[in-house]
């Protein structure tokens, strides 16, 4: 070691973490494609800091200017167009990577002890890149973006007790205006980025903690796996995988640009045919079928209730599903196919 | 330490002294902040519009007014009067746009249906648009929240 490696070694004393991370081996067998998952949502994360820090740089959160200056980004700004683009597509990227994580780890039952508090971070961190995705969707202040608002605030109301006052805290009083997208635009910038990261500490520390798990039948025959060594081969393989995620995202909002619709006002109606982003569609498809009153109950009362009791479900899904291997696992298993089914027929049926 | 007769010890009543006196700090930090996040609501308590705008619909025709930072729709009923309504779908607080064609109120959001006078008859919307009382007070409109007098 050098002698400056040596002066902060003895300051910082990280020579244990350095040997666990030059140490760290990665089990091969059929599944391993999955753990590339993890870091992508990683190379996700870290494009939209970088291009959401970019974007603020010009963004205008008033009811004022809000419009106006995503149109100066996209018209006027040098590749302003290529940044927005980026930030919008790379979110699309990382919701669809987080689901496919989160699926595998539900599906191969890595969620099984000791690593139930892994996944329920994990679904904290599902639920904040939700919150990202749904404050963002209002920043550009378009028609489209106020509709999805109003509706996506006014949904909490069915919650008994603290339901109202969850709206008002949502939207900065009775209805979504100027100061909903005042704070909608804080929440995004500030409050959801501490939280993640945060949280997205603790999964990955837990992720160290445990070691990554193997798939069931593994574990069971009780046989040392083949590895590869995490550093430099496992993270080089990764290299590959973002370096394609990247040119395929790059590739995509260089030509599929985001739209901006015209500035949204509180006076219009909603316009004809809106939907919401794509990951909330069968949400969306299941309110629109969903009957005014259900046995006397008001339809979003079912619909939130439905709602909070399949994020329940999610989040201590480890502890109810404790005997993974068998005939209770298979149970579970099917319950989330058949989720998975439910959720693919809605979405492409509210397409249609 | 532990006097005798005691239900607990020093160390864990001191502890829940403390503890009790952190969380009625907390509380009172964390009030005002409850309070600060909403701001007061400013919906009016009545519009008042130029009857000359208004006087000339023909019967059934629909306009809009601004009801605060809402849309509101004036009707002239079949008999001379006005109905007044705030055009907030009832079930998830989109705005709602009359469609003289089918002579409804349309929800664009999850395809909600009100007929003319802002009854709910179909789609998932729980309740009829809500109504605002209308008095012609000389030459002006005067469009009020229900249960107010003056």
């Amino acid at each position: 070691m050098s002698r400056i490696g040596a002066w902060f070694e003895r300051r910082l004393g990280m020579s244990g973490i350095i040997k666990f991370l030059s140490q760290k081996e990665v089990p091969q067998h059929e599944h391993t494609v999955w753990y590339y998952t993890g870091s992508a949502v990683l190379l996700f994360l870290a494009i939209q800091i970088v291009t959401g820090i970019m974007l603020a740089l010009y963004y205008q959160p008033t009811i004022e200017g809000a419009n106006a200056s995503v149109a100066r980004i996209m018209t006027e700004i040098p590749l302003g167009w290529l940044i927005r683009s980026v930030h919008s597509w790379s979110a699309t990227f990382m919701i669809a990577i987080v689901f496919v994580h989160m699926l595998s780890i539900a599906f191969l039952k890595s969620y099984r002890a000791p690593r139930e508090l892994t996944w329920a971070t994990g679904v904290v961190l599902l639920a904040l890149s939700l919150a990202f995705g749904f404050t963002g969707y209002l920043l550009p202040w378009d028609e489209l973006s106020l509709a999805a608002t109003k509706v996506g605030t006014d949904l909490p109301k069915a919650i008994p007790v603290v339901g109202a006052w969850l709206t008002k805290v949502m939207r900065g009083g009775e209805d979504v205006a100027g100061d909903t997208l005042t704070r909608f635009f804080i929440v995004h910038v500030c409050v959801l980025p501490l939280s993640l990261l945060a949280v997205l500490g603790g999964h990955i520390f837990l992720i160290q903690r445990h070691g990554i798990s193997l798939p069931l039948r593994a574990e069971r025959k009780n046989e040392t796996p083949r590895t590869l060594p995490f550093w430099p081969n496992f993270v080089l393989r990764e290299a590959m995988v973002w370096l394609a995620l990247f040119s395929g995202l790059l590739t995509i909002a260089i030509f599929f640009a985001p739209s901006l619709g015209p500035a949204a006002d509180l006076m219009a109606p909603a316009p004809a045919g809106i939907k919401p982003e794509w990951y909330f569609l069968f949400l969306f498809q299941t309110l629109k079928l969903f009957p005014a009153n259900i046995l006397g109950v008001p339809g979003e009362t079912v619909g939130v209730g439905l709602i909070t009791v399949a994020a329940a479900w999610l989040f201590f899904l480890p502890l109810i599903d404790t005997r993974p291997a068998e005939k209770k696992g298979r149970v579970v298993t099917g319950v989330l196919a058949a989720f998975l089914v439910y959720a693919l027929a809605m979405s492409v049926w509210s397409l249609l | 330490m532990k006097i005798p007769d005691s239900l607990f010890t020093r160390r864990r009543f001191l502890g829940a002294l403390i503890g009790g006196w952190f969380a009625a700090l907390a509380g009172a930090v964390l009030s005002p902040l409850r309070k600060f996040i909403i701001p007061p609501y400013r919906e009016p308590d009545e519009v008042t519009l130029p009857l000359v705008d208004y006087a000339s619909l023909a019967a059934g025709e629909v306009k809009s007014f601004s009801w605060g930072i809402k849309p509101g729709f004036l009707r002239k009923t079949p008999d001379g009067a006005y109905l007044a309504l705030v055009g907030v779908c009832t079930h998830l607080d989109c705005n709602v746009s009359f469609r003289p064609a089918e002579n409804r109120f349309f929800c664009a959001c999850h395809e909600g249906w009100y007929d003319e006078n802002g009854r709910n008859i179909a789609g998932p919307p729980p309740k009829p648009l809500r109504r605002l009382a209308v008095a012609v007070e000389g030459e002006n409109l005067v469009v009020r929240k229900t249960g107010l007098s003056r």
